[in-house]
C-alpha cells in the first residue's frame, strides 16, 4: 500500500528548471531514496509533498490526503528536515525545542531527551552560535521529537561528521524497523544505498529511474566471455580479472556498484548538456 | 484560530521595540504637555474672540486654546503618527515576510497548524503592539495633563481622538501586514509596507502647507484622521475614522487569505 504518492507532478519555473511529469510512490514501512544532482528538482518535489507549493498540474497525496488542500492534516503525521534549515537565531536550542513542542501541541511526553542523548547535543547555547552540524542535529531532533509515522528528509546528513552520519543512518534503520515510511533525498550516494530499499533517480526534473536497489544493480551488470589457448593461461586470466573458468573459456562479470550507476546518470546529464550546446 | 506558543514568542520579541517607542513617546509627550501655558492660551482665546478673522488667517482657532487643542496641534501631527507607524513597519515586515525570506517559515509551516492560524496569530501580534502603544500614550497623556494642569483636560474628547488614532494606526498596520503577506522577499515587503505609509504622510505634509498643494489631501488616507474634527465631535470626522477601521479589517483579511494560498519557496 502506498503512503506517499506523487502523480504526474508538474511545476515549470521556465528555462528548463522545475519538475516535469514526475510520478512515484513510497509504500508503507518502506525507505525510499530520492537521488539526484543539485538542482534536479528534489527539493521542489518535496515542497509539494509538504504543502508549501501548489502543483501546477498533477497531484501529491499522503495516506490519501491531498498535500495542498489538507496540508495541516498531513502535517500532523509528518516529520520533516528541510535541506537548508533556518532557525530562529535569537533563542537557545532548548528554548527552540520547547517552542516547537508547544507550537505542535505535542506535550512533554516526547522523544526529545532520547534523541538529544543519541546525538550528544548540548542545547544550552544560542542557535546563532551553533555550528552547522549542531544545527543539523537540532533539526533532526525537532523532526523526530513527535514520533511521526511518515518521515521526509531533504539531504539530512549534510553538515554531519562521519560518526554522526552513521548514528543518523542507525536512527533511520531503527525507524524503518518500527514501521515508519521514509522518503530521503540526497546527492550523497552512500547514505541512500545503506538505508533505502527502493531508489528513484531524478535528473533535470524528470524521473530517470525508479526501482529497488538490487534491480538497479542487476540491470547494470555486464559480462563477457573470453576463450584462451590453454588451461594455464585461462586460469591466470580468471585469477587476474576475477572471472569464472569453464574449460578454456573465462566469463568475467562486471558488477557496477550503485554509485557507478548513479554516476552514469550524472554523466549522461553532462553529456546531454554538451549536446545541447 | 490562534496559536498561543507563536503569540507568546512574538510578543516576547516585540517587547524591546515597544519599550524603545514607548520611551520616545514618553519623552515628547511629557515635554510638550509641560510647555502648555494656560495664561498664554487665555490671551490667545481673548484675541480670537475679539478678532476671529485675523486669528483664523494665522491658523489659530479658539479651541486651540484648550489643553487638548494644544495637544492635537503639537502631538497628533507628527509624534503620535510617526512612532507607532515605525513600529508597524518594522514589526509588520518581521511577522511574515522575514520568516519566508529567511526560510524559517518552514519550521512554522511544517506543523499541523493552518496557515490561516499562523497569519491570524501574527496579525494579533501586530494589533496587540499597536493597541499597547496607543493605550500607553493615552494613559501617559492623562497623567501628564492631570499632574501639570489638573482638571484642564477633556478626557472624554481625548478618548475619542485616541480611538480615531488607533483606527488610523490599525489601517497603517494593515498595509504593512498585507505587504508582508504578499511579498516573499523582505526587500519588497519593506518597500511596500514602509513606502506607502511614508509617501502618504509626505502628501499629508504637502496638503498642510496649503495653497494649490492642498488638493494632495484627497490622495492620502491621513486626511481621514481629522483630530480637530474628532475633538469637536463632527460626524464627518467619526465616519472617516470608521472608514479607516473598515479598511483595516479588509487589509488584514486579505493578507491572511493571500498567505493561505500562496506558494512558499522555503
Amino acid at each position: 500500500m502506498s503512503v506517499i504518492k506523487i502523480e504526474n507532478l508538474v511545476r515549470d519555473y521556465g528555462n528548463g528548471k522545475g519538475v516535469f511529469d514526475i510520478s512515484f510512490h513510497v509504500n508503507k514501512g518502506e525507505a525510499f531514496g530520492f537521488l539526484g544532482p543539485n538542482g534536479a528538482g528534489k527539493t521542489t518535489t518535496i515542497r509539494h509533498l509538504m504543502g508549501f507549493l501548489k502543483p501546477q498540474s498533477g497531484r501529491c497525496t499522503i495516506d490519501g490526503m491531498d498535500c495542498w488542500r489538507e496540508r495541516e492534516k498531513v502535517q500532523a503525521r509528518l516529520g520533516y528536515i528541510p535541506g537548508e534549515i533556518s532557525f530562529f537565531e535569537d533563542v537557545s536550542g532548548a528554548e527552540f525545542l520547547k517552542f516547537i513542542a508547544e507550537y505542535r501541541k505535542i506535550g512533554t511526553q516526547n522523544r526529545k531527551d532520547e534523541l538529544l542523548a543519541r546525538f550528544e547535543l548540548d542545547t544550552k547555547g544560542k542557535i546563532k552560535r551553533m555550528s552547522k552540524g549542531m544545527k543539523q542535529k537540532l533539526g533532526i531532533v525537532a523532526a523526530f521529537m513527535h514520533d511521526p509515522d511518515i518521515i521526509i528528509l531533504d539531504e539530512p546528513t549534510s553538515g554531519l561528521d562521519p560518526l554522526m552520519q552513521n548514528r543518523f543512518i542507525d536512527l533511520i534503520s531503527d525507524e524503518k524497523k518500527r514501521g515508519k515510511t521514509i522518503l530521503m533525498s540526497s546527492h550523497i550516494f552512500e547514505e541512500v544505498e545503506r538505508t533505502c530499499g527502493r531508489i528513484g533517480i531524478i535528473q533535470n526534473g524528470r524521473m530517470a529511474a525508479v526501482d529497488d536497489a538490487d534491480t538497479l544493480r542487476r540491470r547494470h551488470t555486464r559480462s563477457y566471455t573470453v576463450s584462451l589457448e590453454d588451461e594455464a593461461s585461462a586460469e591466470a586470466f580468471a585469477a587476474d580479472f576475477g572471472g569464472t573458468r569453464t574449460g578454456l573459456s573465462v566469463t568475467v562479470t562486471t558488477k557496477q556498484s550503485l554509485e557507478e550507476i548513479f554516476m552514469n546518470y550524472y554523466g549522461g546529464e553532462k553529456h546531454d548538456e554538451h549536446g545541447a550546446l | 484560530m490562534m496559536n498561543m506558543a507563536l503569540y507568546k514568542r512574538e510578543m516576547k520579541g516585540s517587547i524591546k521595540q515597544l519599550i524603545i517607542f514607548g520611551a520616545v513617546i514618553t519623552l515628547y509627550v511629557s515635554i510638550i504637555i509641560s510647555m502648555y501655558d494656560p495664561e498664554l492660551m487665555k490671551t490667545l482665546d481673548g484675541f480670537a474672540e475679539a478678532m476671529p478673522e485675523l486669528m483664523a488667517a494665522v491658523g489659530m482657532r479658539a479651541n486651540a486654546g484648550t489643553l487638548l487643542g494644544f495637544m492635537v496641534s503639537y502631538l497628533y501631527g507628527f509624534i503620535l503618527l510617526i512612532f507607532p507607524m515605525l513600529f508597524s513597519i518594522l514589526k509588520g515586515n518581521a511577522l511574515i515576510a522575514k520568516y519566508v525570506d529567511k526560510g524559517s517559515m518552514a519550521l512554522l509551516a511544517a506543523a499541523p497548524v493552518k496557515r490561516r492560524t499562523i497569519a491570524f496569530t501574527q496579525m494579533k501580534v501586530l494589533i496587540s503592539g499597536i493597541v499597547l502603544l496607543i493605550l500607553y500614550s493615552t494613559i501617559l497623556e492623562i497623567i501628564c495633563a492631570e499632574s501639570g494642569f489638573h482638571g484642564e483636560l477633556d478626557i472624554t474628547a481625548l478618548f475619542v481622538v485616541n480611538g480615531g488614532l488607533l483606527c488610523l494606526h490599525l489601517f497603517i498596520g494593515g498595509i504593512c501586514f498585507l505587504s508582508s503577506c504578499i511579498c516573499s522577499d523582505t526587500k519588497y515587503s519593506v518597500a511596500l509596507g514602509a513606502g506607502i505609509p511614508i509617501f502618504m504622510y509626505v502628501l499629508q505634509m504637502l496638503a498642510n502647507v496649503g495653497g494649490d498643494a492642498e488638493a494632495a489631501k484627497y490622495f492620502t488616507f491621513f486626511t481621514l484622521f481629522d483630530a480637530d474634527g474628532l475633538v469637536a465631535g463632527e460626524s464627518k470626522a467619526i465616519i472617516s475614522v470608521l472608514i479607516l477601521f473598515t479598511g483595516a479589517s479588509i487589509l488584514y483579511a486579505l493578507g491572511i487569505m493571500i498567505f493561505d494560498r500562496k506558494d512558499l519557496h522555503i
